[in-house]
């Protein structure tokens, strides 16, 4: 049996390596416990062995045990010469590199799989040395930037950013190699980048650092943006568009509440201006017609005077109702307040062709005060203006607004338009019913002059110089205020 | 005795109603007043010209959903709307279906009176208009069938020879029918007749 194994040195207790006994290990030959895929070579080597071609190999190889697992080993296989009796024999020293190749293995797998990551990424990886120049880039990179990773391999990062940020980076790199102090944060930056036709767009960018053979690696990941910043202007755009619209609204609905008490008015102050009207005119007619009985004429006076009262009445009504609206008192910036009734005002001036100047001083102590009450009259008081000047043609329509601290130590505020005036009795506009427009109610400036006194301040009008009017209110400083 | 003409007042509010009421009687007119829509359909309606002046905004039935059930109702009474604060599709609605006028509070008392007259003169017209046609129908009623049959032959434009043929008889016998016919409608001429007929044909017509 020159082919079993008569002997296996027991240097690292080998009789158990295989599993096998002794005496199956007689009967076995080397061959026949080699893992089938790498017998092969192996006989391969040995028929070279005995034909004299070498003296000695050397395999990687697995042996199957007999419990059917798998061992790696390292054999180094010599032929001894036979001499006196002893026929030729092949030495075989095992050593059982199981271990070793488990842990190659390992490193392999691992290996593969961040290379499975870097080469499917969708961002750009791409790696650098100490000098910025490209040392590898992902397939990722050409989609991102537009170039092949071989045209970007040796070539300095530089080149795939904007000529503003080139020096910025350089100088940058210089500084963490010499000193570790990073400018920008390293996780997350959103950046520029060029792409091959020159096209900038953002990116977010990570690197992280490794140090290899006592160089340093630096490897990022380049993220394009372009779309998620599309995406943020999108809805930047948007939440601006509601913003308008909830202004438009805002505006649309104080008008709407103007304009519905302003009917309601209506209705019932006609209707005893027209039972007056009525039996004033009946009375007219009879006495015309030299047919007025003086009981009639009693009834008929009666009667205007119940409606005439019944009039004032509804008007006292409102204007109570007016100063018990339940107003909300906070400390209130009369700028701040301008500035929402212009916004509310929104194309108003533009398209009445109208400049807006407005002198608003710094610092202005808070007032006590109904925001929208406020915004109510303000809203009246430029409404008012824009329809003074939409006749005017002949010189530039200007409306100025203006808040500061009067002598008194009140806040001021005055609006002024270069529009129609007010004539002589300009102190008149305050009087329910008043109105020099064609459509209008004449209960703007009246309401508004109540809601001003309910504030404590005074509303007046004044003929603005050359031409326009001038509307003016104080409203008294908040109570702890320096004033 | 049958009135000239009666004007109604249809208004919640009892100072407008009663000065309305004043205003009107004051040029001479007859004037009833109502409170509201509801209260005006419960009377009878009225055998003389008249007009309704009616406010826009009433309790219950509101003026403009009163005009519809007036029409609904086949009352043909000419409306002079008024209101304290209307707007222009108010108006505009009220004109289409048919009102007069569309005043707002406080009125001039001319325009209101001119709006009442032409109004009343309107309601007058149409009442003349149906009399005329209830005379000429109860005329016509009163002709025996073969002349009534007769005449619409002859207003057709046939011959008293082919009448005669047509329905079998005499010439003779036609211008018998014919003439009796012409006498009791009280027409003057052969033409006179033929309006007649188209006037008692043309709202059969319509309601077809």
């Amino acid at each position: 049996m020159a082919n079993g194994i008569r002997e296996l040195s027991n240097r690292h207790n080998d009789t158990n390596m295989l599993g096998y006994t002794e005496l199956e290990l007689y009967h076995l030959r080397q061959i026949d416990a080699t893992y089938e895929e790498d017998r092969e070579p192996n006989l391969e080597l040995i028929g070279e062995l005995w034909e004299g071609k070498r003296q000695h190999f050397q395999i990687e190889k697995r042996y199957r045990r007999k419990d059917g697992t798998l061992v790696w080993v390292r054999n180094n296989v010599a032929l001894v010469p036979g001499t006196g009796g002893v026929a030729p024999f092949l030495f075989t020293i095992v050593e059982d590199i199981t271990q070793r190749k488990e842990e190659e293995s390992a490193r392999r797998y691992t290996e593969e799989r961040y290379r499975l990551v870097v080469e499917t990424a969708s961002d750009a990886v791409i790696s650098l040395d100490e000098s910025s120049a490209i040392l590898l880039a992902n397939p990722a990179t050409t989609r991102v930037f537009g170039y092949a990773p071989e045209e970007l391999i040796g070539k300095p990062l530089t080149m795939l950013m904007p000529e503003f940020l080139r020096k910025l980076h350089e100088n940058g790199f210089k500084r963490y190699l010499a000193t570790g102090q990073r400018h920008i944060n390293w996780q997350g930056t959103e950046l520029i980048g060029r792409r091959k036709n020159g096209q900038e767009f953002p990116v977010e960018v990570s690197f992280g650092e490794l140090t290899k053979d006592g160089h340093r690696v630096f490897t990022g990941f380049i993220r394009d943006i372009s779309e998620r910043k599309q995406a943020e202007e999108m809805r930047k755009q948007a939440q601006k568009a509601i913003q308008t619209t909830q202004a438009e609204l805002a505006r649309v609905s104080r008008l709407t509440t103007m304009g519905e008490l302003a009917a309601s008015i209506a209705h019932e102050v006609n209707q005893p201006l027209t039972a007056v009207n009525n039996n004033s005119n009946a009375c007219l007619r009879l006495l015309a017609n030299q047919k007025l009985q003086p009981d009639v004429l009693r009834r008929a006076l009666e009667e205007i005077v119940a409606d005439g009262t019944r009039a004032s009445a509804i008007i006292a009504r409102i204007r109570a109702f007016i100063k018990k609206a339940p107003a909300e008192k906070n400390r209130l910036d009369v700028n701040e307040v301008i500035g929402e009734v212009l916004a509310m005002m929104g194309h108003g001036f533009e398209e009445n062709g109208i400049l807006l100047q407005s002198e608003l001083a710094e610092a202005i102590p808070p007032v006590l005060g109904d925001r929208v009450q406020l915004q109510q009259v303000l809203l009246n008081l430029f409404m008012n203006g824009v329809e003074a000047m939409t006749a005017i043609t002949d010189r530039p329509r200007l409306l100025w607004v203006q808040s500061r601290i009067d002598e008194s130590g009140d806040v001021f505020i005055a609006v002024r338009d270069s529009g129609i005036g007010l004539g002589l009795e300009a102190d008149r506009v305050f009087t329910p019913f008043f109105t020099t427009k064609a459509n209008g109610m004449g209960m703007g400036l009246s309401i508004s002059r109540s809601l001003i006194e309910g504030h404590g301040g005074r509303l007046w009008a004044s003929p603005n110089s050359p031409h326009g009017a001038m509307f003016s209110l104080t409203l008294p400083v908040a109570d702890g205020s320096p004033s | 005795m049958t009135r000239a003409s009666v004007v109604f007042v249809v208004d919640d509010d009892p100072s407008v109603r009663s000065s309305l009421k004043f205003l009107l009687s004051s040029v001479g007119l007859e004037v009833e007043s109502f409170e509201s829509a509801e209260t005006f359909l419960q009377r009878k309606p009225p055998d003389a010209p008249s007009c309704l002046v009616l406010d826009v905004r009433l309790r219950g039935l509101s003026g403009l959903d009163f005009q519809h059930e007036l029409a609904a109702r086949n009352i043909r009474i000419p409306i002079v709307f008024v209101t304290g604060h209307g707007d222009i599709p108010m108006s505009v609605r009220a004109m289409k279906a048919g009102a007069i006028e569309f005043l707002t509070k406080p009125y001039r008392d001319q325009d209101l009176l001119d709006a009442v007259r032409i109004a009343l003169e309107q309601d007058r017209a149409r009442r003349e208009q149906e009399k005329d046609l209830t005379d000429l129908q109860q005329r016509f009623d009163s002709l025996t069938p073969r002349e009534q049959e007769v005449i619409s032959m002859v207003v057709s434009g046939m011959l008293n020879k082919q009448i005669a043929g047509e329905l079998g008889t005499a010439e003779n016998t036609v211008k018998v029918h014919r003439s009796r016919a012409m006498e009791k409608m009280h027409a003057q001429s052969f033409a006179d007749l033929v309006r007649m007929i188209e006037k008692l044909k043309g709202p059969a017509k319509k309601a077809s």
